[in-house]
Parts: C-alpha cells; structure tokens; sequence
C-alpha cells in the first residue's frame, strides 16, 4: 500500500509543486487535483490501489493505439500528449501535470490510447492498473462527472492548440510553454532540451534556438545546455500569445 | 438518412429521446452557438467546429457530419467548450435541448457509450488538425478538409463561399483562391469561387498530406468498435 504520508519519495517530489487544491484534509493538499476532488471514500479506495512510480525524462507511457496498461495522475512531473507531424516530427497537443491524468480513453471507454505520452518533465505519479481503475470508476458517479468535464477541458486545450499554432509565432509559442510548465514544476529552474523543446513545440530544433536566442536577450530567460532558469516571468507574459491566459 | 449516433440507439432510449428532437433545416453560413444550450445531430449537413482566439484568428478543428454531434461538451461535461460552429455544407439536424441529452447520458447507457466513442474519435481528429495547422501548406489542408466533407455527404460536389473556406482553413481569401487553383492546376477538382467540383478523387488523396488517412484510420477505429465487441461477445 503506498499512502502519500508513508512514502518519503511522495513528500519530497511534492514539496514544491504550488498545493492549489483546496481539499477538506491535509492530506489532500498532497495529492494530484483530480483526486483531490474526489470523496474521501472514493479517494481512499484509489489510494489504496494506487502505487507511487517515478516519471523519467523521456519515458514513453503510452503509444498510440496501443492499450493502455495504466491511469496515471501525476503529483509532479508532466506527461505531454504528443501528435505526429510526419515522420519526423510531433506535437505537443495538450499536457498532464498535478492538474489532470493520463488514461481518460480508459474513462471514456475505450482500451487504446489516442496519443503517444511522454514525461517532459520528471516528477513522480500515482499509478494503478487498468482494470482496477475502471473497476473503481464503476463505482463512483462523482469520479465519472469530474472525468466528463476533464475530458471537455482536454478538448479545449487541444483546439487552442489547434489554432494556436495555426497563428501565433515560435517565440509566443515558446513564452507560452515555458510559463505552463513553470506554473507545474514549483521551481524556475526548467530541464529541458532544445530537441524536447522542438518535439513539443513541432518546429525543427534550430527555430527553437532562434526563439530561445530572442527571449534570453529580452532578459526574460537564461540558458545553458538542458537547463533554462526564468528569470523575468512578468516580461515572458507579456511576451506569450494570449492561449496562456485561457489554457494555463 | 439518419444521424448516425441517434440511428445506433437501442429501442427504449430512442423512445426516451425522440419526443425531444425536432428536424431543423440549417442553411450554410448559419452560426451555432454554445451558449445556445442545444446540441445538433448532423443529418445531412456538415458542421465546421472553429475555435476562437481572444484576438479573432479562427480555424476549424474538426468536422462534424452524421457521424457526429455539434456541442459534445453540453452533453457528456454539461458545460460549453468550442466556442462557435458554422454550417459549412448546407442540410438538416436533430435539434435537442442539452439539459435533456445530459440528463439521458447521464443513464449510464448505450446513448453515453456513443457519446464517449465520438469524443475518442474527435480527441484524435482535434489532435491530428493541431498538427496538420502547424506545418502543412494551404493546398494541402484543403486537401485534407474537402476529404473529410466529401465523406459526410452524398455529392461530389462542394458548394462553397470563398470567405467561409478562408474562416474555417484560418487564411486570407486570396490563399484560398490559390490553392483552387493550384488543385485544379493538378486534375483533382474544377472550381469557380463559389463551387468546386471534385474530379479525381485519388489524386486530392494524392496530393493530401498524411493527415487526412490518419483522422479517417482513428475516426473508424474508434466509432466502429460495436462490430469488435460483437465479435468478442462470440466467442
């Protein structure tokens, strides 16, 4: 059984992360969002079930098409949902941080995953297996509506990115990511690559470094290989497109 | 012809939901609004979902045929999430109230597998749209649109206004003008500024980016999956 409060990793990992969640019990400020809002029972019951699992940079939790084995709901960390380009290319659609979960196929009825899911920033999860979540999700109405509207958000997201990158320049774009992720990582020190950056954003790693170049000698950001410190976040809103403040 | 989604219903539950809905005629161009409160079950019409930014860019993320519904968030979350549809190919819809049709998904049955299946199909659609937005050329993009219309309705050919195909690809009327005449430059349709006719379907698949077979590969996998558990209930 791995309850939050027994397991020192679980504390640790989420020590930083903002605590938004404005649930009845302590020990829900320790939790992801998603089960913050469940009830207690309901909440107890998936705990009870649930195994705390490290996500690593790069991991791939789940293929396209592929089934998924697992319904993760992350405490740090995030999960990109990824769409491909072309061959080489993908794009970050929508992401999963403390705020959301991966797996909602399975809520919504289906075995195989709608897109690939990689960890984009490592951090730490509670994860159960498939059919105990579904089991579990059977038999609790208020885990099923709170997923509904979970699965509306997601589509949302997933349109404003739609047009997003329709529109707006590599740089807002980037100014946008940045800020999602630092709202999620409790820390402005962000680990990432120039090629995860590429991959999340669907532009070839040198327009990544062109709109990185911008934003640094704007004074909003520095970097130096695999790590990029916020430095002026007010100067990266006023820098992003206006998809930060309607999807954060 | 029937809304595909309304026409997979069990006996009881159409019972349930038939009082409720009234054909509605929808013209082209004609606007839906979430704030409305009533969902539309295409019939013979094709429904372009856009999305608005705060600056006023739009473009369509997906399409919305007799496969589907226009205003799934009102139905299975009870709350609003695209923020405008229009009416790109004109026809009829099954108009019903959202307080209804929630209240019917929230039964728990077959009305609400469907609904989840169409919200499958259109993560994968929405998805694949983002993508394709991102980095294809204009000509390709309506490559890919004119496929999915052409596979929601019984003609061959697509009458369009210019300025609603500029609205829904979220570019300037003179690239769509461009990209008319560029496909038909390469045998794949014959057009005019209001209407297009498409001459050669294999080569607009040709000449389509990859998104288009992915969309349509997903959309059947993940609204067809009644003949899959059909099978395995067999055996």
């Amino acid at each position: 059984m791995n309850r939050p409060s027994d397991n020192p990793d679980f504390r640790q990992s989420t020590a930083t992360p903002p605590p938004r969640f404005g649930g009845e019990t302590s020990s829900s400020t320790l939790l992801n969002e998603r089960l913050a809002a469940l009830p207690r029972h309901d909440r107890d019951a998936m705990l009870e079930q649930s195994t705390t699992v490290e996500l690593k940079l790069g991991e791939v939790l789940a293929e396209a098409g592929q089934p998924a084995a697992y319904a993760y709901f992350p405490v740090g960390g995030i999960i990109s949902l990824l769409a491909s380009v072309d061959k080489k290319t993908t794009l970050e659609v929508a992401l999963v941080g403390f705020e959301g979960m991966l797996g909602l196929s399975l809520a919504l009825g289906a075995e195989g995953a709608p897109l690939r899911a990689r960890v984009r920033a490592a951090g730490t999860a509670l994860r159960i297996d498939a059919a105990t979540f579904k089991r579990l999700l059977e038999n609790s109405p208020e885990m099923r509506a709170d997923l509904n509207r979970y699965a509306c958000a997601q589509l949302a997201a997933i349109a404003q990115t739609a047009v997003c990158t329709r529109f707006h320049l590599v740089e807002e774009r980037l100014a946008r990511w940045l800020l999602m992720i630092h709202d999620r990582a409790g820390s402005d020190h962000l680990e990432l690559t120039h090629g995860l950056l590429a991959e999340m954003l669907g532009v070839r790693r040198s327009g990544i470094t062109t709109a990185a170049g911008v934003l640094r000698q704007r004074g909003f950001i520095k970097y130096t290989r695999g790590d990029i410190t916020i430095v002026d976040r007010e100067g990266l809103e006023a820098a992003s497109c206006a998809c930060y403040r309607i999807v954060r | 012809m029937q809304n595909r989604l309304l026409a997979a219903l069990p006996p009881d539950e159409s019972a349930r939901l038939d009082p409720h809905l009234t054909l509605v005629p929808m013209t082209q161009g004609m606007v839906i609004d979430d704030a409305e409160d009533h969902l539309y079950f295409p019939v013979d019409c094709v429904v372009a979902l856009l999305y608005e930014l705060s600056d006023g860019a739009s473009a369509e993320i997906s399409l919305v045929g007799n496969e589907g519904v226009a205003g799934i968030g009102l139905s299975i979350g009870g709350i609003p999430t695209l923020n405008r549809a229009v009416v790109q190919t004109a026809g009829h819809a099954q108009k019903v109230r959202a307080t209804v049709l929630h209240e019917e998904f929230n039964r728990d049955d077959k009305l609400q597998r469907l609904l989840f299946g169409y919200t499958r199909a259109l993560f994968a659609q929405m998805a694949q749209t983002a993508a394709c937005n991102l980095s294809h050329p204009v000509h390709q993009r309506m490559c890919r649109w004119m496929l999915l219309t052409l596979d929601r309705v019984v003609s061959d050919r697509l009458v369009m206004e210019r300025d609603l195909v500029a609205s829904i690809l979220g570019v300037p009327t003179h690239e769509v003008d461009d990209a008319v005449a560029k496909l038909a430059r390469l045998g794949a349709v014959s057009g005019s500024r209001s209407q297009m006719t498409v001459l050669n379907r294999p080569q607009l698949e040709r000449l389509c980016c990859e998104c288009y077979a992915l969309v349509k590969h997903e959309s059947e996998r993940l609204l067809h999956p009644v003949s899959h558990h059909k099978l395995r209930s067999i055996i």
